[in-house]
């Protein structure tokens, strides 16, 4: 540092004296400066980091445990009738007990204050009681044969100040206090909210004698209902509200089928009797775990679908048999204290369900045996969680999904009769040994594990464990579906296909650029590729979504075509280029010759337009095009013709590399030492006439090949290709190499430029052509800067959203066909990342996506770093 | 090195003179150099094939075109512009399909008239055409609402009364006519008739521009362009932004492209210089220039994440909001917390940030040590001699950072689409209204609304050729950027290389 020491004066030879000592002010300018750049600086990087950091702590709530803190135990006194039924309302403060002689019992959660005791499902009680998982439907049914739908509803009033009773007016924030069958509260904004519980039923419907077991559903075209009458009867019956326009009166319109059942030998009476959502399904199980499933769908004609067994274990019983919300999975409890999730499943060959109406219950989960009876089963009304009570007053919470044990809580030892779920899930409660436990719950995300992110994970209503990508839809009762595989596969898909077209174009160019071009024309066509760099991608998603896709689909056998005709094109004017005598060639082998490569292009072009409807017309002619070949991607039924026509095109490459390595192995070395005495003429015509033989084999070697394939009956269609969408994987590969060559092609280009010169000059002064220079010396001294090129390009492929975006269908879907699209892990992003709730588990698995992309793009990106540095330190050695 | 040249040199003496070529073909290697050529020449021609398409495409898009009135074999009478034509596959009806190969050609119509057809567009094949006409007053009214109107005029209307009965020879004036008309909007109206012979009334206040478009000679054509262009570029959008001009997103993209580059210039140039000149180099130092470096090439989609979750959500939403605007935080109706031109700004500033580092380190470190020694022999501090010898030699390599900050800044759309970008947004971020200045608010951007037209307009269309211009407009914005750069740069590059000499 020149900063010289405080109050030295040094002497100059001149005579005249100046202070030495550097300006307070210099002093203070290198202080501020060099604090404010360090801060400055490191902020700046500290920022970058927070962007790592922001997105892992978004994540990790992900991977937590659910938390559960035990509430008090509040003693209920003696029941004077078993639960048959326990409800929260969306405040948890309220819990509903139903007893089995009719009386509706409110308490508070905090404390377990009595708030009213009702009698409101009259006299003599039900005899039957069902309860819809999610929402407040109920119904019951009585000795008389009826049948009354209604709901238990908790109501939650704000009273306003003035109107507050007298009884409530020294309420304090936070204070609660009963007030005629209702629970007063102040809240902490200072309202007094009142709540309560209460059950409303419409007009009995007679169905028969005294109802045993009984369920209920709500249809769009009004009520199914379920009964197992005393008299041996099992009925379906459908009630429609109708409203005379006249009088405004409602009439109950009832319609009822009976439906044929047979009392397994040995056993007392059935469990549980449940109808589906929607009312086509009816299940009837019975205590050794038999379930017969009958078909609703035709009303006046139901038929028995299939018998299940619901408990494989001869020993144990079925004890509850309970439907989770949306009431597609029925889950069972047994008296081994195993439980297992079934679901319907309509396969897509219905012959092979086994069953009349082409669907069957299958097991998608099991949750292992306890030893302690399964007594109660609650679920949630928001998702696939649910609760189960044991004999021996322990409760599990299960989420289905995942499949996963959330919590396990031990219990006093009485049995669980009753079971709850609070419908914000922040609640569990619980009666058991006479005492109503609440417990406070924080479900975190149970619907996200390691398993359900990264493997098959089977869904409801699905024929097997799938990775499947669906993260929301219209209705409440939808399961999420976190598959990130096919987000994953997406992305590998479009970054495959594209680099499988950008790569060999651009190291190509880049080498014929650096080898091959004038240093001034290199200076034009440079700049120009690079441009293609600076393009927006939105414009390029643009071009590909409107024009491109369209136009390929209008000419996809030219299209094809071109890339068979391409190559060809090119390889025949290179040997047409060799009849030119020497001096010509040398002459020309500038612009004149790029011309020729660029005719010969045109020629290439020109004759995958005429070749492509040929070429269609002779090996797609059963169906007529090749789009139609390819089908409607709905599965083998739609396949038409024959697949020779595929398997030539697709087997033509390697039908090319087997002649040419042929080629090369039996006919070079013979033809070298005969034609060691030809003349460049001579030469050229044979090889000219080798090019043509190459060709003819090349077909014929590709057609038989393509005739075995056949004949042994294998199909191209769902593998690589299969049913063609307008916007697809080969347009996407097109579009995204606008986005990718140039990036390859300038790392590229710089890598095989900065080889050295006197290595080339070397190779050259030894006799080796231009070409063998390129090829043995340049190329492989810059092999390590090619390959961070390519891998530079493999990043921004990864990533790339917008092109994605426009120019897929953005289905996730996991198939390798070229003609059908994709959604990769960025476009998701773009696409569900605004509707996310903040904070939720979509919202987080979302970071999760986005987390992944930037592990993997980072990985890549210090690959290619890595690989150039060590390139750069091998090419300062050389 | 492997041996090149293949016959051993015994084998050569006993061939005869002058043979020697015959290997020289083989090793030269002609079919590669073709391929690779053809590879060039590919790329090349893709990346001219796009220019020009979007170049021809968006250029025309004003250019007014001759209306055309065509009779179908089933009666029905058309009037409008030819879209596009192609070839296709007609449904099979023998007796209409032209030669055996079974395809004809058809034209696509713009029709406009939406209110009365309930189409803006009808497909014409040339088979079916009965007559072609070109009728000489045939006007095309651009309205505010409901598209384009095609028709042949047939009264002015003042007071409810028609003035001219037959208006063709009055037409002449009509753009004068239109222009005196909109000041006594009430009073006057203008009566077409369609070509199916239905009569529209229109009010001149609904309609933007109309031209009789085949009487339009080359300069009345490149007036309408003119005309048009500029509405292009200083107008709001109108029909669902199919029509009108990009002034808001243009505003948009270079407002949020300012502020981006105000904020990522001085805090890139920071960092460099505290990685360059002030920390200690070390394992650390090499880590966090990788780490930066591949910081470039994340994905931008990623960054929008990041802002969505840390500016809009948490920065806004949490820190912001519950104390600036606690009223409205209640009612959920977020301020900051929702996106915006700023944090657009910051999140672009963030995903710029590399760039700007990048190209300041290399800029600083290409600065020769001699003089840096020469600065500090003479006496200067270490901040003299950066402010004064370090940063103006490496101006020229920061501009080039910067704006090439700017232009990537400019083309990117991804993050946007999570931290502001909106398809419509009724108030510019600046205005006259206190504070003026308004940074919470969504704006337009000239990408988003290239996406927003192509893909989500009901018109799709209609709303064609304003994406080409709209196109044409962003590539013409980052190509201005990406060639300024250049220009700063040798400008610069030129005048330090002169002091240096």
């Amino acid at each position: 540092m020149p900063v010289a020491g405080p109050g030295t004066r040094a002497r100059v030879f001149t005579g005249r004296t100046r202070p030495r000592r550097t300006r307070r002010s210099v002093r203070a300018a290198e202080r501020v400066s060099r604090t404010f750049i360090t801060i400055g600086g490191l902020g700046t990087i500290a920022a970058i980091a927070v962007m790592f950091v922001f997105l892992v702590v978004v994540v990790l709530p992900l991977g937590r445990a659910a938390r559960v803190e035990p509430g008090a135990a509040a003693p209920l006194g003696r029941l004077p009738a078993p639960p048959v039924h326990l409800a929260v309302d969306e405040g948890a403060r309220l819990a509903a007990l139903a007893l089995a002689d009719g009386t509706l019992l409110v308490r508070a959660l905090e404390g377990g204050t009595l708030v009213a005791t009702s009698r409101p499902f009259g006299d003599p009680p039900p005899t039957a009681w069902a309860f819809a998982p999610a929402g407040d439907a109920l119904a019951v049914g009585y000795r008389d044969g009826t049948v009354r739908i209604g709901r238990l509803r908790f109501e939650e009033r704000v009273v306003a100040e003035g109107e507050l009773p007298g009884a409530l007016a020294g309420l304090r924030p936070g204070e609660t206090r009963v007030h005629e069958g209702a629970l007063a509260e102040r809240g902490a904004d200072g309202a007094v909210r009142l709540r309560r519980a209460e059950v409303l039923l419409e007009d009995p419907v007679a169905l028969g004698a005294e109802v045993l077991l009984l369920d209920e559903t709500s249809t769009t075209s009004g009520a199914a209902l379920a009964t197992l009458t005393a008299d041996g009867t099992l009925r379906a019956a459908f009630v429609e509200k109708k409203r005379n326009l006249l009088t405004r009166k409602e009439t109950l319109a009832v319609s009822e089928a009976r439906l044929p059942y047979a009392k397994p030998p040995g056993v007392a009476r059935p469990t549980a009797l449940r109808v589906s959502e929607t009312g086509d399904n009816l299940f009837l199980a019975w205590e050794d775990g038999r379930l017969v499933r009958y078909d609703l769908r035709d009303r006046a004609n139901p038929v028995e679908a299939e018998v299940v067994d619901l408990v494989p274990d001869p020993a144990a019983a079925l004890t509850r048999l309970h439907a989770l919300i949306g009431r597609q999975t029925l889950v069972a409890g047994d008296a081994s204290g195993a439980i297992s999730g079934w679901f319907r499943v309509r396969p897509s060959d219905p012959a092979r369900a086994g069953t009349r109406d082409g669907a069957y219950l299958a097991r998608a989960r099991r949750f292992p045996a306890t030893g302690a009876a399964v007594t109660a089963l609650a679920s949630s009304t928001r998702s696939r969680m649910f609760a189960a009570g044991y004999a021996d007053g322990s409760v599990r919470l299960f989420q289905m999904t995942s499949g996963a044990e959330l919590a396990s809580l031990p219990g006093g030892g009485a049995p669980v009769d009753a079971l709850a779920l609070a419908p914000k899930e922040d609640r569990l409660v619980a009666v058991s040994g006479g005492a109503l436990h609440a417990w406070r719950l924080d479900p975190k995300h149970p619907e996200v594990t390691f398993r359900t992110l990264f493997l098959p994970v089977w869904y409801e209503g699905y024929e097997g464990p799938e990775h499947v990508w669906q993260s929301s839809s219209g209705s409440d009762a939808f399961e999420p579906k976190f598959g990130l595989v096919s987000l994953v596969f997406g992305t590998v898909k479009a970054t495959v296909y594209s680099m499988l077209f950008a790569v060999p174009i651009a190291l190509l160019a880049a080498l014929f650029t650096s080898e091959f071009m004038h240093r001034r024309a290199r200076a034009t066509v440079k700049p120009t590729i690079e441009a293609m760099a600076s393009l927006p991608s939105v414009v390029l998603g643009f071009l590909a979504g409107i024009v491109i896709a369209p136009a390929v689909q209008s000419r996809l056998a030219a299209v094809v075509a071109c890339f068979y005709t391409f190559p060809i094109a090119l390889l025949g004017g290179a040997h047409l280029w060799q009849l030119l005598p020497q001096r010509t060639a040398v002459r020309f082998a500038g612009w004149p010759r790029l011309l020729g490569v660029a005719l010969a292009l045109a020629v290439g072009i020109g004759a995958g337009a005429l070749l492509g409807p040929l070429m269609e017309r002779s090996l797609f002619g059963t169906p007529g095009t090749l789009e139609e070949w390819l089908g409607a991607h709905r599965g083998p039924d739609d396949r038409r013709g024959s697949a020779f026509g595929g398997w030539f095109l697709i087997l033509l490459p390697l039908a090319a590399l087997l002649v040419s390595v042929a080629v090369a192995r039996g006919l070079k070395p013979a033809l070298r030492r005969v034609s060691a005495s030809w003349s460049r003429r001579r030469s050229a015509l044979v090889d000219l006439a080798k090019l043509g033989g190459g060709l003819a084999a090349t077909l014929a070697v590709g057609s038989l090949l393509a005739w075995l394939f056949t004949a042994v009956g294998l199909d191209p269609r769902g593998s690589v290709v299969d049913g063609y969408q307008q916007r697809n994987a080969l347009v996407v590969g097109f579009v995204m190499g606008f986005a990718v060559i140039p990036i390859i092609y300038t790392l590229a280009e710089d890598a095989l430029s900065s080889v050295p010169a006197h290595l080339r000059l070397g190779s050259l002064a030894a006799g080796a052509t231009p070409w063998q220079t390129a090829w043995r010396i340049v190329v492989p001294t810059a092999t390590s800067g090619l390959f961070s090129a390519v891998m530079v390009g493999l990043g921004r492929a990864v990533g790339e959203t917008m092109i994605v975006l426009m120019a897929t269908g953005n289905t996730p879907v996991l198939d390798w066909n070229l003609f059908n699209g994709f959604r990769t892990l960025a476009a998701n992003l773009a696409v569900e990342m605004p509707e996310a709730p903040e904070g939720g588990t979509h919202y987080r698995v979302l970071f999760l996506a986005a987390l992944t992309l930037f592990g993997m793009t980072f990985l890549v990106n210090t690959l290619a770093e890595a690989v150039r540095m060590r390139f750069r330190r091998r090419s300062f050695e050389l | 090195m492997t041996p090149v040249m293949a016959p051993a040199p015994l084998r050569r003496a006993s061939r005869p003179p002058g043979s020697r070529r015959a290997t020289a073909l083989f090793a030269e290697g002609q079919s590669a150099i073709w391929l690779s050529g053809g590879a060039m020449l590919l790329a090349v021609a893709m990346i001219v094939g796009l220019v020009t398409l979007v170049l021809v495409n968006g250029l025309a898009t004003f250019w007014p075109v001759p209306l055309v009135q065509v009779e179908t074999a089933r009666g029905e009478r058309l009037l409008g512009e030819v879209a596009r034509r192609e070839t296709y596959r007609p449904a099979l009806d023998a007796s209409t399909v032209e030669g055996a190969r079974g395809t004809a050609e058809r034209r696509l119509l713009r029709t406009g008239n939406f209110e009365l057809s309930g189409s803006h567009f009808h497909w014409v094949s040339d088979f079916e055409v009965v007559s072609e006409s070109h009728p000489e007053w045939a006007l095309v009214v651009e309205r505010m609402a409901w598209g384009r109107f095609y028709g042949i005029p047939k009264a002015f209307l003042e007071d409810g009364e028609a003035v001219a009965a037959s208006a063709r020879r009055e037409l002449a004036a009509i753009d004068a006519r239109i222009a005196a008309l909109e000041r006594e909007n009430d009073r006057h109206a203008l009566l077409l008739e369609t070509a199916g012979g239905e009569e529209k009334r229109l009010e001149p206040a609904e309609i933007v521009r109309a031209y009789p478009a085949n009487r339009l000679s080359f300069a009345d054509k490149l007036g309408v362009y003119a005309s048009r262009a500029w509405e292009f570029l200083s107008d709001e959008p109108r029909e669902a932004n199919s029509e009108g001009g990009v002034f808001p997103a243009l505003f948009g993209t270079v407002a949020m492209t300012l502020v981006m580059s105000l904020l990522v210039v001085p805090f890139g140039v920071l960092a460099a210089l505290y990685l360059r000149e002030y920390a200690k180099p070390g394992p650390v130092v090499s880590a966090v220039r990788i780490a930066v470096n591949n910081l470039a090439g994340v994905p931008s989609i990623v960054f929008g994440v990041f802002g969505l979750g840390f500016f809009c959500y948490f920065v806004g939403g949490e820190l912001i909001d519950p104390h600036l605007f606690p009223a409205r935080t209640a009612d959920r109706n977020p301020t900051f917390g929702k996106g915006g031109i700023l944090w657009a700004s910051l999140t672009l500033a963030l995903l710029t940030l590399p760039v700007v580092i990048v190209a300041t380190e290399e800029a600083l470190a290409a600065v020769p040590r001699s003089m840096r020694e020469g600065s500090y022999a003479c006496g200067a501090s270490k901040w003299q001699t950066i402010r004064r010898i370090v940063l103006p030699r490496a101006m020229p390599g920061i501009i080039t950072g910067m704006i090439l900050a700017i232009a990537r800044g400019a083309g990117e759309v991804a993050p946007l689409m999570l931290v502001g970008a909106v398809k419509l947004a009724p108030e510019l971020p600046v205005d006259g209204e206190f504070p003026f200045v308004h940074p919470e608010r969504s704006f337009m951007h000239l990408g988003f609304h290239v996406y927003d037209l192509a893909f989500q307009s009901q018109n799709s269309e209609a709303a064609k050729p304003m994406v080409y211009t709209t196109t044409l407009l962003l590539i013409l914005v980052v190509v201005v950027l990406n060639l300024t750069a250049t220009w700063i740069r040798a400008r610069l590059r030129r005048r330090f290389d002169v002091g240096s000499l």
